[in-house]
């Protein structure tokens, strides 16, 4: 149970900032994801937490106390590493009773006993007790891994991308459970990953890091609805966003935005015009979701874009359609049974209503459309 | 049936060639036992039927100091790997843990003291060894024995602790242990096939070894490969004798080999974390 607080923490490897004057606040019992592609300093932000690595400047407190020279073993965190870093020549049950064993956090034998029988069998790994780790699969050992992890009443749970090797059904199904235990632990926990639907299912707070620094810290929706700028809207979100090249101008009172080098221009609601005229932009990159663009065989009149199918991806429950129009290729997110052949003429309509506006230059959020209203709408949902 | 009766030959044939290497590697031991229960105007004279006789361990076990020097051979020798664990197992650690200037370098150096001969050292070790007053002791020779014993020892242990991912220590240290907790509880067992079998063979190549006790030492401490040049007499070679030396220095060997010969094998042969 405690606060976690990251104050401009810098760390050089070889003059190469893994992590570059990054903060971070970490409530008591909060359940944060550090979410960003590979090499963006997601596991070092943990091992400076776990005191395996120390920065070069900066503050890191636990539970209010500094603890930048405090040993590993005195921090009482509890880590699962995303190679499972498991003691080769121990049994499971012996893995999973280590952190007990220890001086420090030592607890009598019939204590450990009945301790690992409870996570072993949260886990489902009760029937692998006396097994080594050589002889588990890759999932199992993972599942040993946390074991060992949530054996402890620790300040703070630190997971290492804990469900990357599981194949998809488990991973799914851990995701579950580890939100469930998540909720009956009630303990601090940091949790890292690269894949978006595991960062918005579990995370209370979401940090999305890259190049050694934080892009943004919210809530799920929040990034999702509102990201910070274009690299945090491709990162949220399956297919990817697409993001159009669009110029914006006042014209006789209104402002209107044309969508791919477009003659006739679309009118944009008040709010958004507020802000792109507060901002001062011309350039956009508007960025559209695939399940927010209308699409239809046949021609449907002003206002719509006439495009080619390019392909058709069935992914189970739906399809990725994308289309090309305007030498631009759009992926658009359609019922499993629509059917159409390549290279197909498509009709598209893009639901501006739904667009979130970028700046072309720096690809830094602008706006989106009755955003306030859809941010409190999400947080009465979620309470 | 016909690519059955192929693997039968096949099995034959390298059960043959193997039982024949085998011969051919014993019979040199073999042949070394015959001779101990040998006469001396026998050993020449006869091959497989001859009279047997004990005269020759009479002669050596209790007529001359040969126990002496075979327990001057067991502490020099015992010594001396103790010595290389102490201090390699630390230094394996540190090359295979931390990044230092030079590292490889000096990985390097330490290697080399097995490629010099030990006759191009020896003169200025035998003036050094005279200076520093340490000719002639125990703790002369267990030195000195360290350029034979430490470079093999270093490299495999090295190579162990390479194998041991970082995390695995992180984690120990994580769940509360020190670092020298986590260094007999989690690194030892995991190097302990590597450490057995290169400590294992540096005791035998310090047990083995002639040229360094032959020239730094003389009547205090004399170990068994320098005594065996006793029984080359001024007239005569007594080759029964000399077998009966060479027979019983050959035993700890042996038995050693024997006790880990599985671990001998594997521990050079293979990694400390398979998975």
């Amino acid at each position: 149970m405690a606060h976690i607080s990251l104050k401009n923490i810098t760390k050089r490897y070889d003059k190469v900032a893994a992590l570059d004057n990054v903060s971070l606040e970490v409530n008591d019992k909060e359940f944060l994801v550090l979410f960003g592609p590979a090499g963006a300093g997601k596991t070092t932000t943990l091992k400076m937490i776990a005191g395996l690595e120390f920065p070069d400047e900066g503050l890191i407190r636990i539970k209010d106390e500094i603890v930048n020279v405090v040993p590993p073993a005195n921090r009482n965190v509890s880590m699962v590493f995303e190679n499972y870093a498991l003691y080769p020549h121990l049994s499971v049950y012996d893995n999973i009773a280590s952190p007990m064993r220890s001086s420090l956090y030592k607890e009598s034998e019939e204590y450990i006993k009945e301790a690992v029988h409870r996570v072993t069998k949260i886990m489902k790994i009760d029937q692998l007790l006396d097994r080594l780790p050589s002889q588990l699969s890759n999932g199992q050992r993972q599942r040993v891994a946390l074991g060992r992890c949530l054996v402890r009443k620790p300040n703070v749970f630190l997971m290492d991308e804990p469900l990357a090797h599981l194949d998809a059904k488990l991973r799914h199904f851990m995701r579950a459970e580890l939100k469930e235990m998540q909720a009956s632990f009630n303990t601090t926990t940091i949790y890292v990953t690269h894949d978006y639907m595991e960062a918005l299912s579990l995370g209370d707070r979401i940090a999305i890091i890259n190049h050694g620094k934080i892009v943004q810290i919210g809530t799920g929706s929040e990034l999702f609805y509102t990201p910070a700028d274009e690299f945090v809207a491709r990162l949220m979100g399956e297919p990817e966003i697409n993001l159009i090249d669009g110029a914006v101008s006042e014209e006789r009172g209104k402002w209107n935005l044309r969508l791919l080098g477009r003659k006739e221009p679309v009118t944009l609601p008040g709010d958004i015009a507020e802000r792109l005229a507060e901002k001062n932009v011309s350039d956009v990159h508007v960025g559209v979701r695939g399940n927010d663009i209308e699409y239809s065989l046949e021609p449907k009149g002003d206002g719509w874009f006439k495009g080619s199918v390019y392909v058709l991806e069935p992914i189970g429950n739906r399809s990725i359609l994308t289309v090309i129009v305007e030498g631009v290729k759009i992926r658009i997110i359609a019922p499993n049974d629509f059917k159409s052949e390549m290279d197909q003429d498509i009709y598209i309509n893009f639901h501006i209503a739904d667009a979130i506006f970028f700046e072309q230059a720096t690809g830094k959020f602008i706006v989106r459309h009755k955003q306030e209203e859809l941010l409190r709408e999400e947080s009465k949902c979620l309470n | 049936m016909n690519s059955i009766r192929i693997r039968h030959i096949a099995a034959v044939t390298r059960n043959f060639l193997l039982a024949a290497w085998a011969l051919f590697a014993l019979f040199p031991i073999f042949w070394m036992v015959l001779i101990t229960f040998k006469s001396d105007i026998e050993v020449f004279s006869t091959t497989f039927i001859f009279s047997p006789t004990l005269a020759n361990y009479h002669a050596v076990l209790f007529r001359t100091n040969y126990f002496k020097s075979f327990f001057d051979n067991i502490i020099v020798s015992t010594g001396a790997v103790l010595v290389s664990v102490a201090a390699g197992v630390p230094a394996a650690y540190a090359l295979a843990r931390y990044d230092f200037k030079k590292k490889e370098d000096l990985a390097f150096t330490i290697l080399s003291f097995k490629f010099a001969p030990e006759i191009l050292v020896i003169l200025p070790l035998f003036m050094i060894y005279q200076k520093l007053g340490i000719f002639d002791t125990y703790f002369g020779l267990i030195w000195v024995y360290q350029l034979i014993t430490m470079p093999l020892l270093v490299w495999v242990v090295r190579g162990y602790f390479e194998d041991i991912s970082v995390e695995i220590e992180q984690a120990a240290k994580l769940d509360g242990y020190t670092w020298y907790e986590v260094f007999w509880r989690i690194l030892l067992p995991l190097i302990k096939p590597g450490l057995v079998s290169s400590a294992l063979l540096a005791f035998i190549f310090a047990w083995n070894n002639f040229t360094f006790p032959l020239l730094l030492t003389s009547f205090n401490v004399e170990t068994v490969t320098v005594a065996s040049l006793k029984y080359i007499a001024s007239d005569t070679v007594h080759y029964g004798q000399m077998a009966v030396a060479a027979s019983v220095a050959a035993l700890p060997e042996v038995v050693l080999a024997l006790i880990i010969q599985k671990h001998l094998v594997r521990g050079l042969s293979f990694g400390a974390v398979k998975g």
